[in-house]
């Protein structure tokens, strides 16, 4: 997290509201029940929201942690689980070469 | 895909062609290339569902070193991912299939795919391949990369792509 200057919420505060009223609609509860079984949680995106929008207001120290912790723990979450593969530190070597010239030809 | 490195060239990448049997298309990792089956394709919407499932199988090839012919789970893996992502287990097209149900259905939906999917490119038993979908499932069902979250209609596919276009002012203020 980047203290004092030069620090900014990680969303624009208007994606906050976008992502609370998704969350809030009734497709979304309809979308989430259907994947998941039960109703979804938006508490913590209207959480958020009144954080960004205490921080552009009052640049409030406690807005800006409560903002920090909110997305650290959203970004644990989709961390949680142990990947099946390795990931590669470059692409594939042969994505952009030229198909056998076999292939070509048919 | 172009961030992963891979950027995606028409000519090159994709290939359309007759198919056997009533497969709709695929991704051979042996030439990066996505097959899309014209004789099974039916319209414009099962082709976008179509391309989004073999382009989530080609981003995995891009990020990972996925061992596709030689560890079932691998392929098992990408497959939860292609199915849970693509829309191939939207509310509606299990309907169409005659697939009734809505309390967590859409993750039977991603696992029967899934196995489907492997049994059309593996000449392995229904057992081994359910074995490896419920050994990967947490895992990869749980894995919403490159988008973020399940990308259910176009509203969940431009926030998702927001969020991309957002990354370097999220990672640098958390």
């Amino acid at each position: 997290m980047a203290d004092g200057g030069g620090w900014r919420p990680p969303r624009p505060c208007e994606v906050y509201r976008a992502e609370w009223k998704l969350c809030r609609s009734a497709r979304h509860f309809l979308h989430h029940y259907y994947v998941h079984g039960e109703r979804p949680a938006c508490e913590q995106w209207r959480r958020d929201l009144a954080s960004c929008r205490e921080w552009e207001e009052r640049r409030s120290a406690e807005a800006q942690r409560s903002l920090c912790e909110s997305e650290r723990a959203r970004v644990q979450a989709t961390r949680k689980h142990t990947l099946v593969w390795a990931l590669r530190q470059s692409p594939p070597a042969d994505w952009h070469l030229p198909l056998p010239q076999e292939e070509k030809d048919q | 895909m172009k961030h992963s490195g891979c950027a995606v060239n028409r000519e090159r990448h994709f290939s359309c062609e007759d198919c056997n049997g009533n497969v709709s298309g695929g991704f051979d990792a042996s030439t990066s290339q996505i097959v899309l089956c014209q004789n099974n394709i039916r319209n414009q919407a099962h082709m976008n569902r179509v391309v989004t499932h073999e382009l989530i199988h080609a981003f995995d090839h891009c990020r990972a070193h996925v061992n596709w012919f030689t560890d079932v789970r691998h392929l098992a893996c990408s497959e939860v991912r292609a199915a849970n992502l693509s829309g191939d287990c939207s509310l509606i097209n299990e309907i169409f299939r005659l697939h009734f149900g809505l309390k967590q259905h859409h993750q039977t939906c991603v696992r029967d795919r899934a196995i489907l999917s492997i049994l059309a490119v593996r000449n392995i038993s229904k057992e081994v391949a359910q074995k490896a979908v419920d050994e990967v499932f947490e895992s990869c069902f749980n894995d919403h990369e490159p988008f973020g979250r399940i990308p259910h209609n176009k509203t969940y596919a431009r926030y998702a792509h927001r969020d991309f276009q957002n990354r370097d002012r999220y990672y640098s203020n958390i």
